[in-house]
């Protein structure tokens, strides 16, 4: 491996630390600045359906980096306006459906940019807009979430959903307790939850759903011994965190994992030094951005929950990411703190 | 934009001139005919022609999911426009059950290349409602039934896809729900996929999905096979045989001992709401299912002493079997003391979770 001996200039943690333990900010700030450059790349355009949550991805992670301005704020605004529907949902990118998804993205971005008063101005009623399109996509009967017109479950959606309509303080226009109620009938004997009742449990549904009982205020109903030794051993000999048992290790659960462990009270279960420096030697030192494991291509979606698990970890010089919200915690902090006008 | 497992290029290695210009006019094509299709769609176009460059744009691109959204916007346009029994000899192309399997079939390619692609899955899913609705019961059961065979095969690709397990339980779902009427097959669905789970981890003992797939059947199976008491306890023990011989046969195994965890857990009334297989268990009943779990994972330490999974569990058990009013006959706050000396030593990473471990020792 040869990714530590690269030219990495680092930012301004990096002196005090040893040369395998150096995260390239630099490097991962110029990388995120490129992402909107690379038009001249077939995987640019093939990757259109995913642009909206790379602006949040790549935008969180500059803030994480401590750089929130290096992206134009009004240029992103703009964007994420245009991918605005009538209904109030959002799509990927101008001229894609609406869908949960993206809709979650668009108001992580807005509140990241503390734009929702410039939502209001150009959408009158934008805030209630949003809301009604998300509350539209309960099921009355089960509480749980579509993520779209077209009817697919899951309990990823449901997360969004609480996601969104708190940070814009209309929780109140859904049914919390029936959604509650959905994320324990996909609880299961080792205590994880997955996509849907009788699913295997699974770290990434496990977040969405110890997330969601977070913002419900309803982690009273987890069974955290159990389910903090099922995540704990996601933790492999090199330091990586894997999803489910036996599979591989992959950089994007060091956030689903870790941040899960976080919300229980136990990320102390896991050996938080180990987990950084896997994550650390998934970076190119040369072109910026991480991977999914050491040596391979980097992407956004990597760099992005691979700084996130850094910032959980409190690694050096790095700003404070909220587990349940995965967000600056200054950011849902100035949000959630502020008198509710809206609900 | 997320890429997994694909080898890093470096700087090097850069693109050369020709693959570049490559590069863009393929591009260029591929923008060409995205916007033809959003175009012809926002237009209304809804025909056989816009079909097919739907199906030419999402074999490039499968993520791309308002194209998904496109083409069953034109499917059902169509759904209304065309009879919905068999193929006629005039024109055999233009029936609904033609559109529906000739769409299925082709999903099939795609969701060999694309298994975990959720857009994929869930395009089958609508075409076999679809289905449901519009055409012959007995055109819509056959449908059912055959994806059984197909998510079949993609789980012999990849025995773990979280997608493929998931759309199984769906597929046995719906069979049984449509064949509730009557049918005797229906009802012995639980046995096969019961059976089916006995497969899947003999062929592979690591395979916790099908672990966790028999972790939730048994109940079901359970109540479908009315069993008494008797047959209860019976299951019961037979799945502690057969996990304690896999124990024996590889103690390193996770996906083993989280089965055997389960198996545990349907001992306390506690954890009934997971699942019970035995349902009238007094604390005498409790107390020697501990004690006979406890001192058969004990016998493995005479062969095994470097595996962390036998003093975890043994720990757990332990504390549990004291909870409900265990003595120390079997074993002592000594043994306890040393069998977390040993996890400490042989899984350093959780040592967090060892500590909290030794502060809940109230002895």
């Amino acid at each position: 491996m040869s990714l530590v001996s690269g030219p990495g200039r680092g930012g301004m943690t990096d002196a005090r630390l040893p040369r395998e333990l150096r995260l390239f900010v630099d490097k991962h700030v110029s990388y995120i600045q490129s992402l909107d450059t690379r038009k001249d790349e077939l995987e640019y355009w093939l990757t259109e359906h995913l642009r909206m949550n790379g602006l949040y991805w790549g935008l969180t992670a500059l803030h994480l980096l401590g750089h929130p301005d290096a992206l134009p704020r009004n240029e992103m605004l703009d964007f994420v306006l245009s991918c605005m529907h009538e209904s109030g949902g959002f799509g990927a990118a101008p001229g894609h459906d609406a869908h949960m998804l993206y809709t979650v993205s668009s108001v992580q971005i807005l509140a990241t940019l503390d734009a929702f008063d410039d939502l209001e101005e150009r959408v009158k009623g934008g805030r209630q807009k949003i809301g009604h399109y998300i509350a539209s996509l309960q099921n009355p009967a089960t509480g749980t979430f579509a993520g779209d017109e077209w009817g697919e479950t899951d309990t990823r959606f449901l997360y969004c959903a609480l996601n969104a309509l708190s940070l814009l303080g209309l929780l109140g226009l859904i049914d919390v307790d029936k959604a509650v109620e959905y994320i324990q009938s996909c609880q299961n004997f080792d205590g994880g939850y997955g996509n849907r009742p009788e699913a295997e449990s699974h770290s990434g549904q496990i977040f969405t759903c110890l997330a969601a009982l977070s913002i419900a205020g309803r982690l009273d109903v987890v069974e955290s011994d159990r389910l903090g030794a099922w995540l704990s051993e996601r933790q492999l000999k090199n330091g990586g965190l894997n999803g489910r048992p036996e599979k591989k290790e992959d950089v994007c659960y060091s956030w689903w994992v870790a941040s899960s462990l976080a919300m229980i009270g136990k990320l102390h279960w896991i050996d938080g030094d180990r987990l950084a420096s896997f994550i650390l030697n998934c970076q190119d030192p040369d072109g910026g951005g991480i991977a999914d494991r050491p040596g391979d291509m980097v992407d956004v979606f990597h760099t992005f929950f691979g700084l996130a698990g850094l910032s959980l970890l409190k690694y050096p010089g790095m700003v404070e990411i909220d587990p349940v919200y995965c967000m600056p915690l200054a950011i849902t902090k100035r949000i959630l703190e502020k008198p509710d006008v809206n609900s | 934009m997320a890429s997994h497992g694909v080898p890093r290029i470096s700087g090097s290695q850069v693109r050369s001139e020709q693959l570049r210009l490559k590069e863009l006019q393929h591009i260029t094509e591929y923008k060409k005919l995205v916007s033809i299709v959003n175009l012809k769609v926002a237009e209304g176009q809804y025909t056989v022609e816009v079909l097919t460059l739907t199906t030419q744009l999402l074999t490039e691109n499968a993520e791309y999911y308002t194209i998904w959204n496109h083409r069953r916007r034109i499917l059902e346009y169509m759904f209304t426009q065309l009879p919905n029994t068999g193929p006629t000899p005039s024109n055999s192309n233009q029936n609904i059950p033609n559109l529906i399997t000739g769409d299925l079939r082709w999903l099939v390619s795609l969701l060999r290349q694309l298994p975990k692609c959720y857009w994929v899955w869930n395009h089958r899913l609508w075409l076999l409602q679809k289905a449901e609705a519009l055409l012959p019961t007995t055109a819509a059961h056959d449908l059912w039934h055959g994806e059984l065979e197909l998510v079949g095969k993609l789980l012999s690709l990849d025995s773990r896809n979280f997608h493929a397990w998931g759309y199984r339980r769906f597929i046995v779902a719906q069979i049984v729900r449509i064949s509730a009427s009557g049918s005797a097959s229906s009802q012995s669905m639980v046995e096969a996929e019961f059976d089916y789970t006995t497969k899947m981890v003999k062929a592979n003992l690591s395979n916790f999905s099908a672990w966790h797939n028999r972790s939730k059947l048994i109940p079901h199976l359970l109540d479908h096979r009315q069993a008494d008491k008797t047959a209860r306890r019976e299951m019961l023990d037979a799945e502690f045989s057969q996990i304690q011989a896999a124990i024996n046969t590889d103690p390193f195994d996770q996906s083993i001992w989280f089965y055997h965890q389960f198996l545990m857990s349907t001992l306390s009334p506690s954890d009934t709401r997971h699942a019970a297989i035995a349902l009238d268990f007094t604390r005498q009943d409790q107390l020697r299912y501990y004690e006979q779990e406890i001192l058969g994972i004990k016998d493995i330490l005479e062969d095994t002493r470097d595996c962390k999974w036998i003093y975890e569990a043994l720990l757990q058990y332990a504390l549990s079997y004291f909870k409900i009013g265990g003595n120390t006959q079997n074993f002592t706050t000594t043994d306890m003391q040393e069998w977390l000396s040993n996890l400490r030593e042989l899984d350093p990473l959780r040592k967090g979770r060892w500590d909290d471990l030794e502060r809940s020792f109230t002895f």
